[in-house]
């Protein structure tokens, strides 16, 4: 163990007024904050606000179209595919940073897919489930409803890999494709230098792969309140100081304390991942790193990076600490066809869709990328 | 509510948290041998005081370095003869406690537990041979947090000495902290880069891994207990529930597959209705395209 024998020998340069003054603005701030948190009532704090109609469900997914906010483009129609790991909401946080309204806005006609609450009813239902059975059959929905043979694709995170794989395995259905955020190559963060990226990449591969069958075993799940205390571990003064400094910061004006607690509401809505994907999930992809070398195995079939034909825009945060950008950029070259694009936005996992810059650009990005494609 | 009261009232719930957390370890030998029955021996015995000891020894000196350098502290303010601010001062005092740093950093080993805990022990004398095993998985569990909680100490002490060093360089260098919010900022900056650099430790994933384990072990041991209650009562066991709900999903599948199967037989009869007549002008495009 070692040893903390120095210590300061010297004042801090502070002067009583300087101390007092500080302690003035403090007291302040707090009275300010005691009376918002007086003020707001959890009913005033509402996510995913959009509009939008239940268009078609199977167990507990449902799939969604967003009414429509301009005149459309005529493009074809796109699904976004959220992860089982936290919930499509993040997509439409709050009207002023949502990634849904940006693209509504320009033209878009949207469908998401929700997949609900998973419990342990679940514990059996397979990534093969979700890539060929529930996107599918949300594919062959908005088909028949538009009138067209394909949609575009939008993943995020791991239903990013959801995307991916399923525009591997029914290249005619897909017309372009949209990955954000999205892990192709789940040990490329070994490029990355900075220590704090890449932390879920390091603690699964400490794992034996035996562990994850027996905690699967266990809780039938991999329980959303674990994922959310290995999230906390990568920032991990940030969680000693949320709720008093962070949040002391926040309290500076309404809308800023708004913000926190909405995404608050979004951090603590945190379903369990079904046991049987959450092992493909760890085992398959984080661990043996499947997807990237063509082993990665759905319903009998090999998904093959190169099966990929459509048109592919892979969207990244520059300061993703949860998917390094490295495992994400991983993507190209090993795809089959040229037309592959790459943008990296300014900030981190969470940011670049609710950020006040980043959102922008990527509603904006996607919708002139999809645009120029037809 | 006085609004410093209520920033104080936040320190002081942020520290008792921590405190009872620190009591509860420190007091789980003592608790666990009192409880313990006669007929049962303690598991793994040896393992579980060296882990309370190291533990012990880890807090024992945490505590004394964070006493030394909170001192340093306050007879630099009073050497300076300012009035200090009372607000920042006492947060600063609960950021820089080695318990709120165990307490905040320990939240994997508390979700941990909360997939762990289940029934009451004192539900589970009936059987005693089912107790036994469960008993066996919690003195584990228990054991494997004492060792992860030594390691989080131990890296706490190391940024206290390197978070000492800071200041001290700072100040000698003419660019002294300018407030004690800088303090503090300064403290959260050096502890993160400490938390980091352990948390990617062999010493740390492995002891997270075991913690994992013993969890895990824990859970599946308290299931096993519960089968025999649910088979006394006639209640459906979990693993009953879970075969029910794989020949659900399995079905599940299976419907889904003869849909598409359906579905692709009527796209394919419709494009063949659709299609036929209108092969003769394909075939005379092509025709006139060659």
């Amino acid at each position: 163990m070692s040893k903390a024998t120095d210590r300061p020998t010297k004042p801090l340069p502070l002067t009583p007024l300087d101390a007092m003054a500080e302690a003035s603005v403090l007291g302040k701030r707090i009275a300010e904050g005691t009376k918002l948190f007086g003020e707001v009532m959890d009913d005033a704090v509402q996510i995913a606000t959009t509009p939008k109609d239940l268009v078609w469900s199977q167990d507990k997914v449902r799939l969604y179209r967003y009414r429509p906010l301009s005149p459309s483009k005529g493009l074809p129609p796109v699904l976004i595919v959220y992860g089982l790991i936290g919930r499509y909401t993040m997509a439409d946080l709050q009207e002023d940073r949502s990634l849904v309204r940006n693209l509504l806005s320009l033209g878009l006609d949207l469908y998401v897919v929700d997949w609900g609450h998973p419990g342990r009813a679940e514990r059996y239902v397979t990534m093969d489930d979700y890539v060929d059975g529930y996107v599918d059959a949300c594919v062959d929905v908005i088909t028949e409803r538009s009138g067209r043979d394909t949609v575009s694709l939008l993943g995020i995170c791991e239903g990013g890999v959801f995307t991916t794989c399923y525009a591997a395995l029914y290249p005619e259905r897909v017309s372009a494709m949209v990955l954000t955020i999205t892990p192709i190559d789940f040990h490329a963060d070994k490029l990355s230098d900075r220590p704090n990226h890449g932390f879920i990449n390091v603690w699964t591969r400490a794992l034996e792969p035996e562990d994850v069958d027996r905690l699967i075993e266990a809780q039938g799940a991999l329980p959303g309140a674990l994922m959310g205390s290995i999230f906390s571990q990568m920032t991990p003064m940030r969680t000693l100081t949320k709720y008093n400094l962070d949040l002391l910061d926040a309290l500076d004006d309404k809308k800023k304390f708004m913000n926190f607690l909405r995404m608050e509401k979004w951090i603590a809505d945190r379903p369990d991942h079904p046991g049987e994907a959450a092992k493909q999930w760890l085992k398959d992809l984080y661990q043996e790193n499947k997807l990237v070398n063509d082993r990665f195995e759905l319903s009998g079939r090999i998904v093959k990076l190169s099966d990929i034909t459509c048109p592919v825009l892979n969207v990244f945060a520059q300061d993703d600490h949860i998917i390094p950008p490295e495992t994400s950029k991983a993507l190209a070259g090993r795809i089959g066809t040229d037309d592959y694009t790459e943008l990296g936005l300014p900030g981190g996992h969470v940011g670049v869709f609710v950020g006040g810059k980043s959102q922008k650009l990527l509603g904006s990005g996607i919708a002139d990328w999809l645009s120029r494609r037809g | 509510m006085d609004p410093f009261e209520t920033m104080q009232a936040m320190g002081d719930l942020w520290g008792r948290s921590a405190q009872s957390f620190w009591d509860a370890q420190r007091n789980m030998a003592g608790a666990m041998n009192t409880a313990m029955p006669g007929n049962l021996a303690m598991p793994d015995a040896v393992a579980m005081q060296k882990a309370q000891a190291a533990f012990e020894q880890a807090c024992a000196s945490a505590q004394a370095i964070a006493t030394n350098v909170t001192a340093g502290l306050d007879a630099a303010r009073q050497a300076a003869r300012e009035r200090t601010d009372p607000i920042a001062a006492e947060v600063l005092a609960k950021v820089f406690d080695p318990r709120g740093w165990l307490s905040a950093s320990n939240e994997v080993d508390q979700a941990l537990n909360r997939m762990a805990q289940g029934p009451q022990l004192a539900d589970l004398w009936t059987n005693e041979r089912k107790f036994a095993a469960l008993f066996t998985a919690w003195a584990a569990l228990r054991r494997r947090n004492l060792e992860h909680n030594t390691i989080m100490l131990e890296a706490w002490t190391r940024a206290t000495g390197t978070f000492a060093k800071a200041v001290n360089a700072r100040v000698e260098a003419g660019e002294p902290l300018e407030s004690s919010r800088a303090l503090m900022t300064l403290w959260i900056e050096t502890a993160n880069d400490v938390l980091l650099e352990t948390q990617r430790s062999e010493a740390f994933l492995r002891s997270q891994r075991e913690s994992l384990k013993a969890a895990t072990d824990l859970r599946l041991a308290q299931q096993a207990v519960a089968e025999i209650f649910a088979e006394m009562y006639g209640a459906p066991s979990r693993s009953e529930m879970d075969d029910v709900h794989r020949s659900l999903t399995d079905l599940r599948r299976e419907l889904r597959a003869l849909k598409r199967e359906q579905r692709t037989r009527r796209t394919a009869a419709r494009s063949k209705v659709t299609q036929t007549p209108e092969a003769p002008i394909e075939t005379a495009m092509q025709g006139a395209a060659e």
